[in-house]
């Protein structure tokens, strides 16, 4: 009885908010507002353009500034492999080291604990190559920089890697033995990165007998043209 | 045979394909006059009705033959989002000592002491009990409540019991017997 009492008192209570019995909601002027609403949505033509002014957009900001233009360059070349990197092409914007400016010494070591200085090499062709171990970009430019090194070692080649890896020789040292990596590689550090302009990885930079950086490249290198980029400063 | 009854009958079969304009035809009223006894204003209260079609038209997984109980489901709770916004920014309008709340002329008509205090409370008990008590006032039975609020049909008078135990000791606590 007690609970029929409390809830007559809720529904006595929960009435008084009973509408205007007058008002009549206006049904057609609300359909047509609906409609104008999924119409706009349905249209694929409407969504397509917004999607493709934002991509638009996107593109335009990230190309306008060189800044952006090489970071996308960068990935690229990171996520597809081989791209259309010239190595003989200097990108003047990446340069702390600008072509034909003497490649900044440096003393870093090797896996043995020894000193590499890049003056060590001088009278030689250095390709000095930025990497590391999880860089997927690096991975794919390893068999190709111990090919040079075979092919064009007694010709005055000397590739060095440059690993930027912060583990150090512990992750290094069996890694480059499971890859048979043959050439000179040092663990490099700030200043060096900075010294060179580095920007990602990989980055190679192609140094001339006279010392002079002959080209940079930001991304995954060309094989082909970077080859015929060594051969031809090895004949000079 | 209630008006709502026929309403019901008059919504397409779940085997036919789903006819959006009809159902709107036969249901927007009715889910606008749900919200505007929740909400102070009717024209808002039309407004939302509109939002609660659309999210319908939307969800194509809500079209068919529980499209009735989902859009109920969805008006009330629309309904009382609006109603804690506003009680919200009432509060904030005290808070910083600004005027009473300005009230259009629709609303100072409409808006009674008692309303006001009843939506109070039902801002108050939690979304479960308003939406049950919200729900039911506008005649809906128990079945009809369990398929709304996705209940278990058994459980729907103890649920409601508790709903209206909830509302009638926050009303006493704030207002009196009434």
């Amino acid at each position: 009885m007690e609970k029929d009492n409390s809830a007559r008192w809720v529904d006595e209570r929960l009435a008084e908010l009973q509408n205007d019995r007058t008002w009549q909601p206006d049904v057609d002027r609300a359909l047509a507002e609906v409609r104008a609403c999924t119409t706009k949505e349905r249209a694929p033509g409407a969504a397509w353009t917004w999607l493709a002014a934002t991509v638009a957009a996107a593109c335009i900001c990230l190309l306008v500034f060189p800044e952006s233009r090489d970071v996308v360059r960068h990935m690229w070349g990171v996520h597809h492999g081989p791209g259309p990197v010239d190595v003989g092409q200097v990108s003047a914007d990446l340069s702390k080291v600008a072509a034909k400016q003497a490649a900044p010494n440096f003393t870093l070591k090797d896996a043995s604990g020894h000193d590499v200085h890049l003056s060590d090499f001088k009278g030689k062709v250095v390709l000095i190559n930025f990497w590391a171990t999880w860089c997927v970009g690096c991975q794919t430019e390893i068999p190709w920089l111990v090919e040079f090194d075979q092919k064009y070692r007694d010709k005055g080649l000397a590739v060095i890697g440059v690993s930027m890896d912060e583990d150090g020789w512990k992750t290094l040292s069996p890694y480059l033995k499971e890859k048979g990596v043959s050439y000179t590689v040092v663990i490099g550090d700030d200043d060096m990165a900075n010294a060179y302009g580095m920007i990602g990885m990989p980055m190679t930079y192609l140094i001339g007998r006279d010392g002079k950086v002959s080209a940079v490249s930001a991304g995954v290198v060309d094989k082909t043209t970077c080859e015929t980029e060594i051969t031809h400063l090895l004949a000079n | 045979m209630s008006s709502r009854s026929e309403v019901v009958e008059a919504m397409p079969a779940a085997e036919t394909p789903f006819d959006f304009e009809a159902t709107f035809r036969a249901q927007y009223a009715r889910i606008a006059r749900v919200i505007a006894r929740v909400v102070r204003d009717s024209a808002r209260a039309e407004e939302l009705a509109v939002e609660v079609f659309l999210k319908f038209w939307r969800c194509p997984e809500a079209h068919g033959e529980k499209a009735e109980g989902w859009l109920y489901r969805t008006a009330v709770r629309k309904g009382l989002d609006e109603l804690r916004s506003q009680t919200r920014r009432a509060r904030y309008e005290r808070l910083f000592g600004f005027a009473s709340p300005v009230r259009n002329p629709e609303q100072l008509h409409a808006a009674s002491e008692e309303q006001d205090r009843v939506r109070n409370v039902l801002t108050v008990i939690g979304s479960r009990h308003a939406e049950l008590l919200l729900l039911r006032s506008n005649e809906l039975s128990y079945e009809e409540l369990a398929a709304a609020l996705r209940l278990n049909p058994a459980s729907v008078g103890k649920l409601l019991s508790r709903a209206q135990d909830a509302f009638r000791k926050e009303y006493v606590n704030r207002y009196g017997k009434g």
